[in-house]
């Protein structure tokens, strides 16, 4: 606890902004579980926002639905609004392409696609826009530059991206994710299976990022949630406990179950 | 003292039991090397570059086999490129489309038992669907032959393999808007193909030398022919009549051919292999 | 600008939707197309068949009279030597397999099991026509003149089951090709076995080991109860192949249309008769009576595969796949 504390106290504080996305009474069903339930949320625009929570909160959920990923499996329903600057994405009439054009997502395992470097970033950008080789070189430089990865890679471009470590695997990941210059970028605990050094890259690259993105992470690091986010989701059973300025949460929680959960007293 | 016996009596069940599986493989190698050295021996002394250059004798004069190996090369390449697409596509679907559906399951169980099912069945499935309605043996009837045994087995590893592709790359191609038609075809297939060409190569393994099938559906030439609205001669069925003749010329040639299908299978089959653990990218 | 990119980017995405309609609708005829391989080819030997059914009835099934000249055709011959050989192959070939597969999983060092393993699944590659000749050639002259002689003046004059090993030492015959299926399926059997046997989590086994059980005791009393299921599994395709297997069996049976108590006589399978006879067969009824054995083939071998298939996924099931 006292640990927290002296995390959170170290970082600026830093004023709430407009709200990018705001989630609105929303419910989750895959089958006969009621996953999420009724949650409503205001996700501020180029802030870091951490959902944390014990396993099966839902966090992760309430994550695959700002980008509308749960829809390739069957049986899983959304209800309710999530407005993305206005727009609710759960229409039908919000297509997923131009979804995900804006919310970018990472996962918890770095999963380089099976090519190359350069392949890896180039792909995506390749299915929105045509670019000559010298623009797309460019591109996929300004990617890997903002993902902290080009010095370590520049000079094996054309090596498949198998050959990295997962900390740089996971980088690549992010790298390939802004390079579509998304407005969200969704992380779904992407330290969890890296090392401390490479975790710590990571959550500098983050707070980098956080000036051009609107960032909402999950993890199950305490630590980690209140080094590196603005605001934090305490998510308790599909159901969003409490929600506020991190350092709020994490030193003077309203809700007695947030304060047994950051002190360890269950989860 | 009981106890001891009790032991003792263990312990020999045990010796025994681990002696006679010890044994068991002994002879199960015993009879395998006798099988793979008759081959290599009577292959190689029948081995001759005539085998290449000349037709299919009649019995007492000398010849070669070298209408039958093209009947086989060129049936056995069109089998595997009308299996092999069909089956990607039918796996895929399996994989990807109808996976923990009934219909994925249906199909999955269908499969599997066409994987098994006695090729001779297939031969006459190929018979009644081709041959009689064409009016005639055919070797386009032999490759749609072969091409059904191609088919589940390409169907099943296609399969497979997808299924070892981690559910996470999938959603990060599909995270990135990226529609799903080019992610399987970009993404998983190039993270499954290590897996995807064992498979074919091990199909074209099985067909090289099935003969039953065959039998009653490209039946037999003692020409060259490469025009598949005719009967056309294959290795196996030429190994066949050879073998079954009184003659023992036409016993040296049988034995010749049978030496050149096993070590192209177990060759084919050894390759298949490596590509396997060669090409093994660490998914996870 | 705004709108324009909005108007793209849904272009874009209707264009998506409409190829992937395409691309989903394509891998799901070739789905159907595997079920329609399957139900096609029960359909066509049915139909194929029906002349013989129609004409004959039962009799098809019972009668042991199999004459092309007087258009008489019953399949009781063959039928019984497809059921004799396979049972033969299967006496002698899970025991061995059973072995095999305990000597590559338990008993040998190592270092040697892959190798051996290898081999084994090799060996299970090669076509059936190649044990078919070697069984005509090489093992059949054998056992003709080393084995058979002794068969015949021993085992055939022992009460009751004697008369099923008496008989001229011919070398080919029912006995015959029952050894050479077995030698044909031990490969297969054994490696669906080490596969099956290899899924045992290693902590199951260590504890028994801890208890102080020996070696033997582990598989009979931890390992085979734990696969059972799966074993008898594996054992059904080796069955399944052991039926329908063709050429290798063809060399060896001697294509005989009589029925001989003695294992030693010549005899007959429904894969080997049709194999003989298809090429040849000149009228309408003698090519449907070939098609309805082909038939009855197939339905054999798809309730045993079927029956494989429901044994294996039970293991599945267990560990949770």
């Amino acid at each position: 606890m006292t640990d927290l504390r002296t995390t959170v106290a170290a970082r600026d504080a830093t004023p709430a902004t407009t709200t990018k996305m705001a989630v609105r009474r929303l419910n989750f069903h895959y089958g006969d579980f009621h996953a999420i339930k009724d949650v409503s949320l205001d996700i501020p625009e180029k802030r870091v926002t951490a959902m944390i929570g014990p396993s099966g909160c839902g966090k992760s959920t309430l994550l695959r639905v700002f980008n509308r990923i749960y829809s390739i499996y069957p049986g899983m329903k959304a209800a309710g609004e999530v407005l993305l600057d206005g727009e609710n994405i759960l229409d039908a009439r919000y297509s997923v392409n131009r979804l995900r054009a804006k919310v970018g997502m990472v996962f918890q395992k770095p999963v380089p696609f099976p090519m190359s470097i350069h392949d890896n970033i180039a792909y995506g950008i390749k299915h929105y826009e045509r670019l000559n080789k010298a623009d797309m070189a460019d591109r996929v430089e300004q990617a890997l530059r903002q993902a902290a990865l080009w010095d370590e890679v520049k000079d094996k471009l054309k090596q498949n991206a198998n050959g990295l470590s997962g900390g740089q695997q996971q980088r690549l990941c992010i790298a390939r994710a802004i390079a579509l210059k998304p407005d969200v970028l969704l992380l779904d605990e992407p330290t969890s299976a890296l090392d401390p050094i490479a975790t710590g890259r990571i959550e500098q690259l983050i707070a980098e990022l956080r000036n051009d993105f609107t960032i909402v992470i999950v993890t199950h690091n305490m630590q980690q949630a209140a080094r590196c986010s603005d605001f934090t989701a305490f998510m308790y059973l599909g159901e969003l406990v409490e929600h506020g300025v991190t350092e709020q949460i994490f030193t003077q929680p309203k809700v007695q179950r947030t304060e047994d959960y950051i002190t360890g007293r269950f989860g | 003292m009981s106890a001891d016996l009790l032991f003792l009596k263990r312990r020999i069940i045990n010796a025994v039991a681990l002696l006679l599986s010890a044994a068991a493989a002994l002879l199960g190698l015993f009879f395998l090397a006798w099988i793979l050295w008759t081959t290599l021996s009577k292959g190689i002394a029948a081995f001759n570059v005539a085998l290449f250059t000349q037709m299919t004798p009649p019995p007492g004069e000398a010849g070669g086999l070298a209408n039958a190996l093209f009947g086989s090369v060129m049936m056995c390449l069109l089998a595997v490129l009308i299996g092999t697409p069909i089956g990607i596509a039918a796996g895929t679907f399996v994989a990807e489309y109808a996976n923990r559906h009934w219909v994925g399951a249906t199909i999955r169980f269908v499969n599997d038992i066409l994987l098994s099912a006695p090729s001779i069945v297939l031969g006459l499935f190929v018979y009644t669907l081709v041959v009689r309605p064409m009016g005639g043996f055919s070797g386009f009837a032999g490759v749609i032959a072969l091409a059904f045994i191609v088919l589940p087995v390409v169907v099943r590893t296609t399969d497979d393999m997808l299924k070892l592709v981690p559910a996470q790359m999938r959603e990060a191609a599909l995270s990135l808007g990226i529609p799903q038609w080019k992610v399987t075809l970009q993404i998983l297939y190039r993270a499954a193909a290590p897996g995807i060409v064992t498979g074919v190569l091990l199909a074209l393994a099985r067909i090289s030398g099935e003969t039953a099938p065959l039998l009653f559906t490209a039946l037999n030439n003692q020409y060259w022919s490469a025009d598949l609205s005719e009967p056309i001669a294959s290795a196996p069925v030429v190994i066949f009549q050879y073998a079954m003749s009184p003659f023992e010329d036409w016993h040296a040639l049988a034995w010749a051919g049978a030496f050149l299908i096993t070590v192209f299978v177990l060759v084919l089959s050894l390759f298949a292999r490596l590509v396997l653990l060669r090409k093994r990218v660490p998914n996870d | 600008m705004q709108e324009t990119l909005i108007a793209a980017a849904e272009r874009r995405a209707s264009r998506d939707a409409r190829h992937d309609r395409r691309f989903r609708w394509m891998l799901a005829g070739a789905g159907v197309f595997v079920l329609l391989a399957l139900g096609g080819a029960a359909l066509s030997m049915l139909w194929g068949g029906r002349e013989a059914f129609a004409t004959f009835g039962l009799d098809f099934v019972t009668s042991a009279t199999w004459d092309p000249i007087g258009q008489q055709f019953g399949a009781w011959v063959p039928i019984y030597g497809t059921l004799v050989t396979a049972a033969i192959a299967m006496l002698i070939a899970i025991p061995v397999s059973f072995g095999i597969a305990l000597f590559l999983t338990e008993v040998a060092p190592t270092w040697l099991r892959t190798p051996i393993g290898t081999a084994i699944e090799l060996l299970a590659g090669i076509p059936s026509i190649i044990y078919g000749m070697w069984g005509l050639f090489v093992f059949v002259p054998m056992l003709a003149e080393h084995v058979y002689p002794w068969v015949d003046a021993n085992l055939g004059q022992w009460p009751l089951i004697g008369s099923l090993f008496a008989g001229p030492p011919l070398g080919i015959g029912t006995l015959t090709a029952g050894l050479v299926l077995a030698i044909m399926v031990v490969p297969f059997i054994s490696s669906v076995m080490r596969d099956v046997f290899l899924t045992v989590p290693t902590r199951l086994k260590e504890s028994a080991y801890a208890l102080g059980s020996t070696r033997w005791e582990v598989v009979w009393d931890v390992v085979l109860p734990y696969t059972r299921s799966a074993v008898i599994g594996g054992i059904f395709l080796g069955l399944g192949r052991a039926l329908g297997e063709t050429m290798a069996v063809t060399f060896v049976l001697g294509n005989a249309h009589e029925l001989s108590t003695s294992l030693l006589m010549p005899g007959n399978s429904i894969a080997a008769t049709i194999a003989n006879e298809f090429a040849e067969a000149d009228t309408d009824l003698y090519r449907s009576s070939l098609i309805a054995l082909g038939f009855l083939l197939f339905v054999v071998t798809f309730i045993v595969l079927a029956l494989a298939k429901l044994m294996l996924r039970q293991l599945a099931k267990r560990e949770g796949r």
